[in-house]
């Protein structure tokens, strides 16, 4: 131990001035990558006289609530699609990663005979696409599903990365013969897969299921293409129309227009927009540490195995 | 047949289980891509993609006719293509490098975390910082440095504003594929090069980069095959889809966006549409044939 520390204390010393500088170079790019996302916090919580007046700017000198205020006590279509979001990410998450498992583990079974044939099917995907514009007309006019949830949850619940993801680590980290003596005591694929496959491959789940989440969390080019009412608006809907007017947060019915009006006049608007944008980016940003690790490792067997 | 028949009947469990990923492909892969023989028809909304009149290759015509539109929104998307992969690829491998040289391993994991934070933020969202920073009354940029510079009106700015926010958006989960090349370096290759005199400078060049240089070949040819798609949000989010901006910034999916949007012009659309499907293709396959002759482990099938 004590001979450990030594060398460690060697080390630092011979590489000193060298690490000094190294250290200060990443910290400033560290600085510079986290000040835009500092600036947003920075304005939320900013007096807004003193963003109308002085423009924004990394430390406010007067801090104050009225945007959170004002989002939290007007902001009734924020928590409509706060409830959207949060329903089309978690359902496509866990459906996507349960039929994308099944789909992965049936590709790793040697004597399935239509092992080669599913494995091109779901390769061919990612090498040619309809484009965006074949894909607008036939999900509109033949499966009509303009305005329809299911048009935010289904495209995106598939792809072809994760299922490799998913497939290869089947491959490396499940014995084979953990499965097969699953079969030799009389349990059907079924409940191999569902009581032993599926809780050994927690990791990879974890690193795809919090890779789909954040996509299901940040689509915004299939809710502006295909969804038009309110109580279906996604989050990032909804900024792209507060973009537009801070007023969209306002849902305006049941309210008088007198009152709105007034409503209207009393909303900070640039602070208020920035607390609007810290309560659709905040939900990622709490719960990407807990997942870093197992989606850094996930990406890795992602774009190095294929 | 009958034993095929026999083999698929005690696999019924796995077709099962396969159906609604196959399914999946099928509604929403596959069909799309059979609706790309939109390019040769005359499309009708009334009509739908089936029933709507063949076209021949007029579309094509147009799209060929649009010189200045066409052209330059393809060019627009493959210098941006250039300019990100360059400057990208550069800015990860250093910074790669300067993290696994760094002896302060707690404080390069929490740099490390704050680094990678940008990919996860939606453009969408970025759209309000990038405009904190270029507004023209409020903006940072301008307050800062006494500037009175319309951005959202100056078309010769962008190039430079949309790579700092992709730099900035992505360069960090970028550099963690290479931190994972370089954690797995052989230390004693570093401990061999030290007894054979070689300092710093000369390790990194001689076994870090080398080490680096099949996972650098391997991205760059993947990212070939998406040199004609962009990533829509950047140019059509972060730039407000301001009109004033777009001899600069439209590139190919901005502009079908829009057409979509505007219901105009579907034929040309469909055409430009078709030449990005069929060229990304192509470029994929090349791209991959050639990992396989240079690292056949790295390749995608």
């Amino acid at each position: 131990m004590k001979q450990q520390r030594g060398i460690v204390l060697h080390h630092k010393k011979r590489h000193g001035a060298g690490q000094v500088i190294l250290a200060v170079f990443l910290l400033i790019i560290t600085i510079l990558c986290a000040l835009p996302i500092e600036l947003i916090f920075a304005s939320a919580f900013a007096d807004e006289t003193l963003l109308t007046t002085q423009g924004f700017m990394f430390f406010p000198t007067q801090l104050s609530m009225d945007g959170f205020n004002a989002v939290l006590r007007y902001g009734k279509q924020l928590f409509t699609s706060y409830g959207v979001t949060l329903l089309i990410t978690v359902t496509g998450t866990v459906l996507g990663l349960i039929i994308m498992a099944m789909y992965a583990n049936c590709l790793t079974m040697s004597d399935f005979p239509l092992r080669r044939f599913l494995i091109v099917w779901a390769m061919i995907p990612m090498l040619f696409s309809g484009g965006q514009l074949s894909t607008y007309i036939i999900y509109t006019s033949m499966y009509h599903l303009r305005d329809n949830l299911l048009v935010l949850i289904l495209p995106l619940c598939v792809s072809t990365m994760n299922l490799i993801i998913l497939r290869t680590y089947i491959q490396t980290s499940i014995p084979k013969e953990l499965m097969d003596s699953a079969r030799i005591d009389g349990a059907g694929e079924y409940r191999t897969f569902f009581q032993i496959v599926l809780p050994l491959m927690k990791p990879s789940l974890a690193a795809v299921g919090f890779m789909m989440a954040t996509a299901y969390w940040n689509d915004w080019q299939n809710a502006l293409l295909f969804i038009t009412s309110n109580n279906k608006k996604p989050l990032q809907l909804l900024l792209i129309n507060i973009q537009k007017s801070i007023e969209t947060l306002l849902s305006t019915r049941n309210i008088p227009s007198s009152a709105l009006a007034a409503m209207q006049g009393s909303i900070p608007q640039y602070s208020a927009t920035m607390a609007t944008v810290v309560m659709v980016i905040g939900p990622i940003m709490i719960v990407y540490p807990f997942f870093q690790k197992y989606f850094i490792k996930g990406m890795t067997i992602g774009s190095v195995k294929g | 047949m009958r034993k095929q028949g026999k083999a698929l009947w005690e696999h019924r469990a796995q077709i099962i289980m396969s159906l609604p990923v196959f399914l999946i492909f099928l509604l929403f892969s596959y069909v799309p891509m059979a609706g790309l023989v939109l390019a040769f028809k005359d499309f009708d909304f009334k009509l739908g993609i089936w029933k709507s009149p063949w076209d021949g290759l007029a579309n094509f015509q147009f799209l060929l006719a649009s010189k200045r539109t066409f052209i330059q929104m393809t060019a627009n998307t493959i210098m941006y293509y250039l300019i990100f992969t360059a400057l990208g690829m550069v800015l990860e491998v250093m910074i790669a490098i300067a993290m696994d040289q760094l002896a302060f391993k707690r404080m390069g994991k929490v740099m490390q975390s704050v680094l990678i934070i940008p990919i996860f933020i939606s453009y969408t969202a970025v759209q309000f910082i990038v405009y904190a920073f270029l507004s023209s009354n409020t903006g940072i940029i301008n307050n800062l440095f006494g500037l009175n510079i319309r951005w959202y009106m100056e078309a010769k700015y962008w190039p430079v504003i949309l790579t700092i926010v992709k730099l900035w958006n992505g360069t960090g989960y970028g550099a963690v594929l290479y931190m994972s090349v370089l954690a797995g370096i052989d230390q004693q290759m570093y401990e061999a090069a030290q007894i054979d005199g070689a300092n710093k400078w000369q390790q990194i060049r001689h076994v870090t980069l080398p080490s680096l240089v099949p996972m650098m070949t391997v991205m760059l040819l993947l990212s070939v095959g998406s040199i004609m798609h962009s990533d829509t949000g950047l140019f059509y989010q972060v730039t407000r889809n301001s009109g004033t901006l777009y001899d600069t910034t439209q590139v190919i999916d901005s502009y079908i966006l829009n057409a979509i949007f505007h219901n105009s012009n579907f034929g040309f659309t469909a055409a430009a549409t078709f030449f990005q499907s069929v060229v990304g293709t192509i470029l994929i396959l090349l791209s991959n044939a050639a990992v396989r002759k240079i690292h056949p482990e790295n390749a995608l099938f």
